[in-house]
């Protein structure tokens, strides 16, 4: 399946103003975790908190909404959440943990999950795993070589990134400023181009903004855990949701882009395996 | 007529060892002599040479009965050869993690002599209630020092993180609430070892007594001084046994003496029985101690403080010196740093000191009753292991010029 193993794919986004307000598309993220945090679902999670300088997050364990909140908002660049889940467990003395990342942050996960070696007593302390749709990640370098020479602008001053429509998009206090997403090509993490998995396929719920119109998330629950936390957060009116049928583009445009990225890591695969290199796949 | 009794090796005790008894007609033994038989670790001479960090990681891979100890006594030593000084809130931390491991670590010693102790029909009970200790004494190091068992988190110039309020509050509450589990199984296993009528008596030697310190270690107790060092070869008067012995003996003012619970006991607490029923008793009663110092150190402890100094790491070539009283006694470890490296390093641990004294103790009883004065001790032979056999043939040490690690 292209799409990974999935429950249910629905639209949907945070009813929280104060989540919308601050969220990259949906707040599905933000309100999940907020939802496991105000249930006691979860104790505290890690998550892409602001780092010391701009567009470096740094690993935070929130225990509150609010420190959730300073999280929201994609960086495109490396957050190594799945280093701290350790001093979650151990020093913040969390017993039930939730987490956000990547998908090649989920394989790490899944695996520490299967082969626990060095991770004693943690691996099994997880108990809610968002993951978000992922082409590719930027080393923050990448960022700044975006912002500061092919735009001609600061990091320090971009409040919002996104990429869509084929543009790589950064939001200033007044401006407006794109190039062209195959300008950045070359400048992703080279672990990237044999990574096959774009809708995060590991996590107990998957989302991102493909899919679905601005403002709003594209969700795939795929865990018995990950389904039934999302429902009651439905339920419980902190996410609303739209059927994918009703939404433009749907779900063909995310089955669309996960297919090209198999594809296209498919035949770099290849293509380092016939040099004689080492691929993980 | 003389006859020789060998155990070898001694059983319910970390790493190998001899007991050697000479009895009389009678049984009753006129000279015992034990030593340890296990191979070297040689983990002083891995360490030297390299960044003074690397020194706790290995010192705690001595053994996996006493790493936190180690890990203290290492850290401990570097902050003195480095002049570092400890943040309170970091030295608390490395007293809990201390009470933690000595609470668990005396309840692993009742499940090792709740053979001799504890009827068939309790078994289950005593078992089990070790098990409830280990398991939530373990967690408290886990959450404190990163590792149960390698503490990762444990580092020169205090600790590498503070705990959440969060932790604070659970290991607070969990380890009250454990306050009535480790009484009911104190007197559990008092009673036992009181209602076991061994020979009234035994194990009582004559040796001073040695302890720094009631619960953590203070290195300022250590006077180099008054500390010697001698081969197996010139203490033990059996040829046979002085060549394949490999540990050195520590002697204080030129004696050997006892360290561990009994002897912090009477150092510290006016205890003044002896021998082995009292050793046992010292031992059990420390786990109340321990567990009342944990839960007053997490009363205490301020979570925003820090628990780690900044320090230069190159080092003056000073002697340091890092105390710590672990569950089976006083663990020095000395090291000296300088342009960066571990120049010297040597570790004096807890059952080094007790080996000497602990075959002399086994006389004037029967040789049955060997065993038990042995396990009364606790003794832990790995880390003891200093002297390394060089022929294998034979197993014995080259005689003076022999291998020290």
């Amino acid at each position: 399946m292209v799409l990974g193993t999935y429950k249910e794919a629905i639209s949907a986004r945070a009813t929280d103003k104060a989540i919308q307000n601050v969220a990259q598309d949906g707040g599905i993220v933000t309100a999940l975790l907020s939802y496991a945090l105000e249930e006691k679902i979860i104790e505290g999670a890690v998550v892409a908190g602001p780092g010391e300088e701009e567009w470096k997050p740094e690993p935070l364990v929130a225990m509150t909404p609010e420190e959730l909140i300073s999280a929201a908002g994609t960086k495109y660049t490396f957050s190594p959440n799945v280093w701290m889940l350790k001093e979650a467990v151990r020093q913040y003395g969390l017993e039930k943990v939730g987490t956000v990342g990547i998908p090649c942050q989920l394989m790490g996960i899944r695996k520490m999950q299967s082969y626990p070696f060095g991770t004693r007593f943690i691996a099994d302390k997880l108990a809610l795993i968002v993951g978000i749709f992922c082409m590719e990640n930027f080393p923050r370098a990448s960022l700044e070589t975006f912002v500061d020479e092919k735009m001609n602008s600061s990091l320090e001053s971009v409040e919002k990134m996104d990429i869509g429509m084929g543009k790589f998009i950064v939001n200033t206090q007044d401006d407006e400023l794109n190039i062209p997403l195959k300008e950045t090509h070359g400048y992703e993490q080279a672990g990237c181009n044999v990574c096959k998995d774009y809708t995060a396929e590991l996590a107990d719920v998957s989302t991102g903004s493909v899919g679905s119109p601005a403002g709003w998330s594209t969700v795939l629950t795929r865990t018995d855990t990950g389904a039934s936390i999302f429902k009651d957060a439905v339920d419980a009116g902190i996410i609303e949701t739209k059927s994918m049928d009703d939404v433009k583009p749907g779900l063909g445009l995310l089955e669309k882009l996960s297919t090209s990225k198999k594809d296209k890591s498919q035949k770099e695969i290849d293509k380092r395996r016939d040099m004689g290199l080492p691929v993980p796949f | 007529m003389s006859e020789k009794i060998v155990i070898s090796p001694t059983s319910r005790q970390e790493g190998h060892a001899e007991l050697v008894m000479e009895v009389d007609d009678a049984g009753i033994v006129t000279k015992g002599r034990y030593f340890s038989i296990t191979p070297v670790r040689g983990l002083e001479k891995i360490v030297t040479g390299k960044a003074p960090e690397m020194a706790p990681v290995i010192a705690q891979r001595i053994c996996g009965v006493c790493p936190i100890p180690h890990t203290l006594a290492s850290v401990e030593a570097m902050d003195d050869s480095l002049d570092i000084e400890v943040p309170k809130a970091g030295q608390l931390l490395r007293e809990l993690t201390l009470a933690a491991h000595t609470v668990n670590s005396h309840a692993i010693h009742h499940f090792l002599i709740a053979t001799d102790f504890v009827p068939e029909n309790l078994f289950a009970t005593a078992v089990e209630s070790v098990s409830e200790i280990r398991k939530n004494m373990q967690y408290v190091v886990d959450m404190v020092a990163g590792e149960g068992i390698h503490p990762s988190d444990i580092r020169i110039g205090g600790m590498a993180k503070n705990i959440s309020e969060l932790a604070r509050k659970k290991l607070y509450s969990r380890l009250k609430a454990l306050v009535p589990k480790v009484n009911d199984h104190v007197d559990l296993m008092a009673g036992l070892i009181a209602d076991k009528d061994l020979p009234k008596g035994l194990g009582v030697h004559d040796q001073p007594i040695m302890a720094s310190d009631k619960i953590y270690g203070k290195r300022d107790f250590f006077d180099l001084d008054r500390f010697t060092e001698i081969m197996p070869e010139s203490w033990y008067d059996d040829a046979d046994i002085a060549k394949r012995a490999c540990s050195t003996i520590p002697l204080y003012d030129g004696i050997n003496v006892e360290v561990g619970p009994r002897a912090r006991a009477a150092k510290f607490g006016g205890f003044s029985e002896k021998g082995v029923v009292a050793q046992h008793m010292a031992r059990a009663i420390e786990m109340k101690t321990y567990l009342s110092r944990a839960i007053a150190i997490l009363d205490e402890l301020d979570t925003s403080a820090p628990v780690y100094a900044d320090h230069d790491p190159r080092g003056t070539n000073k002697l340091g010196i890092g105390v710590i009283e672990g569950p089976r006694g006083t663990d020095i470890h000395m090291a000296q740093v300088a342009d960066g490296k571990t120049q010297y390093y040597s570790a004096l641990v807890p059952t080094t000191w007790n080996i000497p004294t602990m075959g002399p103790a086994t006389e004037g009883f029967h040789y049955d009753y060997g065993p038990h004065v042995i396990r009364a001790y606790d003794p832990c032979l790995s880390c003891a292991t200093h002297v390394m056999v060089v022929d294998d043939e034979d197993k014995s040490v080259i005689k003076n010029d022999m291998v020290r690690l």
